[in-house]
């Protein structure tokens, strides 16, 4: 069934139709519209799941982290501060090795206050171990819910998915519905082998000393370094039963490009309409989409981007004291391989609207500036 | 300990950090200083009852739909709670926490739903067979009578109950009118225990005129004593004999006996007591227009509040600080009344401050009859040289009713004046367990305190605001000419309502709190209580600070 629905909406849908078990989250704009439906659906019965009320995310990621270990399936979401009140939590559930799926809504960090997007929220934990999801439409929103729940299950590793305030949690489109008896073909009922249980007394999160902390630790790099083919693997699946697939990065007319702007979230598709604009003037240029971010698809960015004479990374986010943080992993994923010039832009903080003429503005800059200041240019700040 | 897990390679470990074996061998109870303890104290409304009902049970087990076994609780402590339920004072609702809260349960009329319960289940109550050979008297069947020749009955002692009058009942029948307790609700709990056991009445006997109290003494292995004040007090003025003037008790009887009585068009009651409520109030019944005389002021009225206001709204008039001077008859005819009217000078003894008159401030009204209703008297002549006595009330030494006569026992008004229903059954219960460990020459038992706890001990927190299920009743305009009791009782859904509202002080009512807090999962619930696992308790006391009911307490280890 087709049905308009907002970006907050599709993450609800999209976690009914996937069955999740437990639900325990803490309201924050611009997040509110994604539990505020699931808490109806559980209310009514239209989803067979326990909502744990909290005073914190704090305490809706502990809540996630019983829930799961006690073995459901177990959802919450968020963002912005309250993603950053999570952090302690977030650890555990990926030392813990537990699937948790989390949507965050990309807010950008205050003070100053905001509630509009940027990426800085989500992308400050990415040294954390959960595996991060970049989607760009309600639709991929969506159809991102089960897949993330598949990954995250057969990982045990938890996932983020994560999707720009407004320009996406608060924007209506289209959305083809998933129903849970058709998801239940791809995602079957979760049977953890490990789980609390009474009858089986453990000892979880115990002491380990440095005679184990480091296995522990490797393994969990380990199912990182599984994660790109479990990912691709996961979307084919989800291909087959539905007939929609999203990959860990999309090349859009990148074959032949020369330059290639590496973009993602909702700015991936407006990019797309400057690279066929540009494309009509005869300028040899693509795009490249970044779904998956943690773990980072080295190789699939390097089979792209290798064969352009210049990348330009368009980063809604900084890290201070370095460069944009995607820009980063570009030129980590190219280093040593190649010697094409990698540009760096900063755009789009704190919500500011990242319209085609500021695009084809960075395009341009790429194309003919001369010398470019390569890693970090700041566009449209009023200097 | 277990044995140390060696690992050599991390594809033996499990994903989850996590220990391979079970941690029992690690009894983390050995970390606590200080333990909790189920510790079930004393709820204020029992504390505050004379009778000791065990309340706060009765009113859980009406939320657990068991009435049976809660008309049984209140049974071990009190025989007649259909009475109790209709004319207490109910000292328990005074008591109770939740007055300081928002208001307090209305366990009065939880009580009464649960006598009528056993008066339509005649089934629940045990019939006790004559297992002991000693044979007891109890003269009067009044509260105090009938509740000490229950109990010894239940004990299988023969009792032989005497009653002056054709019917038992004594002030409950005589002196409470029937829109209080209506005689068939009387005559059942009246049926219900003289068939409990073997209770062997003998009515239309007067003990010390008919029948000598040294003749019971020999006759009897033990006796009680429990006949209740029966004569009015009189005002002490001239023509108090005259036609129109009688004593407001009398005129009772005579209403609740059946019989047709016209007071006349205007009525006045003399007294501020329940009798002069009672009179007042049977008086309007009979179509009079009734005037209330009482020499001291309304917070001072020894009646039950409740009943003063309902005697207000129900028309009766009153005139504070008056008091009769002089009753003016013609051709021996009650005419009318001249009252003095009075001030408020020093406290007396009873701590009230005493009226004394204003000087030359009378006035005059014309009544049809008048009906004293300044108190009662023990009738206690036939008993003097064998019991000692004072102020004309039997002596007693003790709190089981011992008077100066090994065998004999006494209670209820007869021994502390004028009192209270419930303070009466609770003097023939004990005097009923005293005269059972004196038959069978058993030891007193040792008072051990109880512990009372209050709205400090609560947990607030746990409750929130609800208020009191009124008692359905009959409007006040529908009151003149009839009889009909004007509580009709709670239905089922208030009775379960109010019972709702029970704060459990001090005794455990299920609510898994404890168990739901307990960070080492170290509560173990059973069907019937909590089991606290001290291998696993470390001692945080969560269980102790989240029980809303005070029903934990804590002990330092090691003392």
């Amino acid at each position: 069934m087709k049905k308009v629905i907002m970006g907050n909406h599709a993450v609800s849908y999209g976690v009914r139709a996937s069955e999740a078990k437990v639900i325990s989250a803490y309201p924050i704009t611009p997040q509110t519209h994604v539990v505020e439906l699931l808490s109806e659906m559980c209310a009514n019965g239209e989803i067979d799941a326990k909502f744990i009320k909290v005073e914190s995310e704090h305490s809706a990621m502990a809540a996630c982290v019983g829930a799961s270990a006690a073995g459901v399936r177990t959802f919450t979401a968020t963002s912005s501060q309250g993603l950053l009140l999570m952090h302690e939590m977030l650890h555990w559930a990926v030392g813990a090795r537990l699937p948790i799926v989390l949507a965050n809504i990309n807010r950008a960090v205050g003070p100053p206050w905001s509630i509009w997007t940027d990426q800085n929220d989500s992308l400050s934990q990415r040294d954390v171990g959960w595996l991060q999801l970049y989607v760009e439409s309600n639709q991929e929103t969506q159809d991102t819910i089960p897949q993330a729940f598949k990954i995250a299950e057969e990982l045990q590793m938890p996932v983020m998915v994560v999707m720009d305030a407004f320009f996406l949690s608060h924007t209506y489109e289209i959305v083809d519905l998933i129903e849970a008896e058709k998801v239940r073909e791809f995602l079957p009922p979760y049977q953890p082998e490990i789980k609390m249980d009474v009858n089986d007394p453990h000892s979880f999160g115990n002491l380990a000393g440095p005679d184990m902390y480091m296995e522990l630790r490797y393994m969990i790099q380990e199912a990182m370094e599984k994660g790109i083919d479990v990912i691709k693997r996961v979307d084919k699946e989800f291909e087959k039963v539905f007939g929609r697939g999203y990959g860990v990065v999309e090349a859009y007319r990148c074959d032949d490009a020369e330059t290639i702007l590496v973009t993602s979230g909702t700015v991936a598709s407006t990019t797309r309409a400057v690279i066929d604009e540009m494309r009509d003037e005869g300028i040899s240029i693509g795009a490249l989409k970044i779904r998956v971010f943690r773990p980072f698809p080295f190789e699939d960015v390097f089979e792209i981007l290798s064969k352009a004479k210049k990348v330009a990374v368009i980063d809604r986010n900084i890290s201070f004291g370095g460069h944009g943080i995607f820009y980063q992993e570009i030129k980590s994923a190219l280093y040593g391989r190649t010697g094409i010039p990698i540009l760096g832009y900063i755009a789009g903080l704190g919500g500011r609207d990242i319209t085609p003429s500021v695009i084809r503005e960075i395009a341009d800059k790429a194309l003919s500036d001369k010398n470019p200041e390569r890693y970090i240019n700041w566009i449209g700040v009023k200097r | 300990m277990v044995e140390k897990v060696e690992f050599k390679t991390y594809r033996e470990m499990p994903i989850r950090p996590m220990t391979v074996t079970d941690m029992l061998w690690n009894r983390t109870g050995s970390w606590r200083n200080v333990r909790p303890y189920y510790d079930f104290k004393t709820s204020p409304c029992k504390a505050g009852c004379p009778t000791g009902e065990n309340i706060q049970r009765y009113i859980y087990l009406v939320t657990e739909n068991d009435y049976e076994q809660a008309w049984k609780t209140i049974i071990d402590s009190n025989p007649m709670p259909a009475v109790t339920g209709r004319v207490c004072f109910h000292p328990c609702m005074s008591n109770c926490t939740r007055g300081e809260f928002d208001e307090p349960v209305n366990i009065n009329a939880i009580e009464r739903s649960l006598g009528d319960k056993g008066i339509e289940n005649p089934g629940w109550m045990k019939r006790s067979k004559p297992s002991k050979k000693e044979k007891v008297a109890v003269v009067g069947s009044g509260p105090a009578g009938l509740s000490c020749a229950f109990y010894l009955a239940r004990q299988g002692y023969p009792v032989t109950l005497f009653e002056m009058e054709k019917a038992l009942g004594g002030i409950l029948r005589w002196g409470i009118p029937e829109y209080r307790l209506p005689n068939d609700i009387l005559d059942k709990v009246v049926g219900a225990i003289v068939d409990s056991g073997p209770i062997t009445v003998k009515t239309g006997v007067k003990v010390g005129s008919d029948i000598g109290l040294a003749e019971i003494d020999k006759e009897y292995d033990a006796v009680f004593l429990g006949l209740g004040l029966t004569r009015s007090r009189e005002i002490g003025v001239d023509n108090e004999d005259c036609d129109g003037v009688h004593p407001g008790l009398e005129f009772l009887k005579k209403v609740n006996s059946g019989e047709k009585v016209d007071p006349g068009k205007k009525v006045a009651v003399i007294g501020g007591g329940n009798t002069a409520m009672d009179v007042a109030r049977s008086a309007l019944r009979c179509g009079s227009d009734v005037t209330v005389f009482y020499r001291r002021t309304i917070a001072e009225m020894p009646a039950i509040r409740e009943e003063i206001e309902e005697a207000e709204k129900e028309g009766v008039k009153f005139y504070f600080l008056s008091t009769p001077k002089e009753i003016v008859a013609k051709k021996g005819k009650l005419s009318s009344v001249i009252f003095q009217k009075m001030e408020l000078g020093e406290p007396d003894d009873s701590g009230r401050r005493r009226p004394v008159p204003v000087e030359g401030d009378t006035f005059e009204m014309g009544f049809d009859s008048l009906f004293p209703a300044i108190g009662e008297q023990a009738d206690i002549d036939g008993f003097s040289g064998h019991l000692e006595t004072e102020w004309n009330l039997i002596s007693s030494k003790g709190e089981y009713g011992e008077t100066s006569n090994d065998k004999i026992f006494a209670g209820g008004d007869i021994v502390t004046g004028a009192a209270s229903v419930v303070e009466a059954i609770a003097a023939g219960r004990k005097s009923a367990e005293r005269i059972g460990r004196f038959l069978s020459k058993e030891e007193e038992p040792v008072d051990t305190p109880d512990t009372v706890v209050g709205i400090d001990d609560m947990n607030t927190a746990y409750f929130s605001k609800v208020d009191q299920n009124r008692v359905p009743r009959i409007p006040a305009s529908e009151i003149r000419g009839t009889f009909r009791e004007i509580k009709t009782g709670y239905t089922a859904q208030l009775l379960h309502s109010e019972a709702d509202r029970c704060f459990s002080c001090g005794v455990c009512n299920y609510c898994d709190n404890c168990w739901m807090f307990c960070p080492d999962t170290a509560i173990k619930r059973n069907k019937d209580d909590y089991e606290i696992d001290l291998d696993y308790c470390k001692g945080c006391l969560v269980c102790v600070e989240e029980c809303p009911r005070s029903a934990l307490s804590t002990r330092e280890e090691g003392r």
